[in-house]
């Protein structure tokens, strides 16, 4: 088994698997050793699922064999992010008080990649409670730090770190994550990845760990924005089990279009490291190519705290017994032990006006984006933070984030891509937002973005 | 994380909710700390309370009644 079709495209793999020149059972053996070997490099991984993995991979490999298709993903390895329930499994969610925790059943996505023929090699490593207590430093994981295949003193980004981590690092060829305000775009952005955040109710939560009722959401990490719509193909659909999934249908369209028209909110790069803001620049010239780009502002309303206080409250509610009992002080991040307390002094009704808040919000942010196929913008405002060091955050209100807190607090899906380095030579992003229901519009940007550039063939050393 | 520049009386008024309920378990720093915390959250508040809205403005999601199906 050759390691040179780490980083391949799921595509590209897929095919290799279909016509049978790759087998299913050498590729999952291929990432499990990577996994077992290099995992605790990057403390990426919480369980590595060797026997349930080879067993799904040679029934992909006899299924194969007798001609029974399931689509691009039979036979490809992937990772979860340790918040989806998995039946023979502990589901930590990243936090030492539920380090033993298990779960009978499967979460929808799992069952549903399952179903797509796809092998679960490795439940990965997160951010203890998926971010909701306010953490603000890279070790609040019980399994410790994550840390970026591109730089061993960086950290991947949060809270699917280990989302991240793997993809980057060749363990998995591609991974689940979950986002609530950017644990998807953080991480992909940060580790030189495509990362795709669906619409809100895209994609069943049943079985995943909720934060946040009305924001969470699950979606791929990879290689691709191809990658990206390949994985959610097989993810999205209606759910009875999750009254929040939609019962509108989605297939993903990968074919190729033009003639892009995209709007950049004025002054969007304020507050950005000079070397995202160049690379951005860079990046608006290269989709001037594509179509037109046009400058635009939004109406004047506080998205920040109209979606950081929805947020704040529902973790806080989701998390109550916990919080209430003192549980918290079994959390790894210090802050995470007490900061949550403060949560009881907001009033329910300043957190229902900002649920009628939201409802403007996502009008008028509907309105701006009618005239676009996207808004663009940096995926994060830095290069990945310092392993040791506090970051900065929209959602402690220590940074600005209006594309995270608009995307996330409407429910609109968000696709990032890699788009150049930084001083440190890390990789930065840009990010491509539409309108609800949109991935496949998205998507096609993104797509057309790693068509004309090739950061996104570039990979860490990993030695 | 912003402090408030002056006394803050619903600052205040809010973090003795949280010092009634917790302050046992807390540090003095760990307090202040919570006491800052509760001041942004207050800012953020004022900022929501300041837009206004019509009667028709909705929270966003929907209830829906239940009724099992037989």
């Amino acid at each position: 088994m050759k390691a040179d079709v780490l980083f391949t495209p799921l595509r590209e793999l897929g095919g290799l698997l279909k016509t049978r020149k790759l087998l299913p059972v050498e590729l999952t053996e291929l990432y499990l050793d990577r996994l077992e070997r290099l995992g605790p490099r990057y403390n990426a991984v919480v369980t590595v699922m060797r026997e349930h993995a080879l067993s799904q991979a040679r029934r992909a490999e006899g299924e194969i064999a007798a001609g029974r298709y399931r689509g691009p993903l039979q036979g490809i390895p992937y990772g979860a992010k340790d918040l989806l329930a998995t039946a023979g499994a502990p589901t930590t969610w990243g936090a030492a008080p539920y380090k033993d925790q298990r779960f009978d059943v499967d979460a929808t996505v799992i069952r549903k990649l399952e179903e797509a023929g796809a092998v679960l090699v490795a439940k990965l490593a997160m951010i203890e409670l998926a971010g909701g207590m306010g953490y603000r430093q890279p070790t609040a994981s019980f399994t410790g730090p994550c840390i970026n295949p591109w730089d061993a003193n960086a950290w991947t980004g949060g809270s699917s770190s280990g989302s991240g981590a793997a993809v980057a690092a060749g363990l998995v060829p591609f991974a689940i994550g979950s986002e609530t305000w950017g644990s998807i775009l953080s991480p992909a952005g940060y580790c030189g990845l495509a990362g795709l955040r669906p619409t809100y109710g895209r994609v069943s939560r049943h079985g995943a760990m909720a934060i946040c009722w009305t924001l969470d959401k699950l979606g791929p990490v990879a290689q691709t924005a191809d990658d990206c719509g390949l994985v959610l193909d097989a993810m999205a659909g209606r759910d009875p089990r999750d009254p929040t999934a939609s019962d509108r249908p989605y297939r993903y369209d990968a074919a190729d279009r033009t003639g892009f028209r995209f709007g950049v909110i004025t002054n969007v790069t304020d507050g950005c490291e000079d070397a995202v803001a160049e690379n951005f620049a860079r990046s608006l010239g290269v989709l001037r190519k594509m179509g037109t780009v046009e400058e635009v502002t939004l109406p004047d309303l506080p998205y920040e705290q109209i979606t950081r206080t929805i947020l704040q409250v529902e973790a806080a509610s989701a998390f109550e017994d916990l919080i209430e009992s003192g549980g918290i002080a079994g959390l790894t991040a210090p802050e995470d032990r007490y900061t949550p307390y403060a949560r009881d002094a907001i009033l329910a009704k300043d957190y229902v006006k900002a649920m009628r808040l939201r409802g403007v919000m996502a009008r008028e942010i509907d309105r701006v984006l009618s005239r676009f196929d996207a808004l663009v913008a940096p995926g994060r405002i830095n290069e990945a933070p310092v392993l040791g060091q506090e970051f900065r955050s929209a959602i402690r209100a220590t940074a600005k984030d209006v594309m995270g807190a608009v995307g996330n607090g409407a429910g609109l899906p968000a696709v990032c891509v890699p788009n150049g380095f930084g001083a440190r030579a890390l990789p930065t992003s840009i990010q491509f937002m539409g309108r609800a229901w949109e991935e496949n519009t998205i998507l096609a940007a993104a797509r057309a973005y790693q068509s004309l550039t090739d950061w996104h063939t570039r990979h860490p050393k990993l030695g | 994380m912003s402090e408030p520049a002056k006394p803050d009386p619903e600052t205040d008024a809010l973090f003795e909710i949280v010092r009634q309920r917790y302050g046992d378990r807390l540090t003095p720093e760990q307090l202040d700390e919570l006491s800052r915390i509760v001041y942004a959250q207050v800012e953020a508040a004022r900022a929501l309370r300041s837009m206004r809205l019509t009667n028709a403005d909705e929270p966003v999601q929907p209830f829906a009644p239940y009724r099992a199906e037989p």
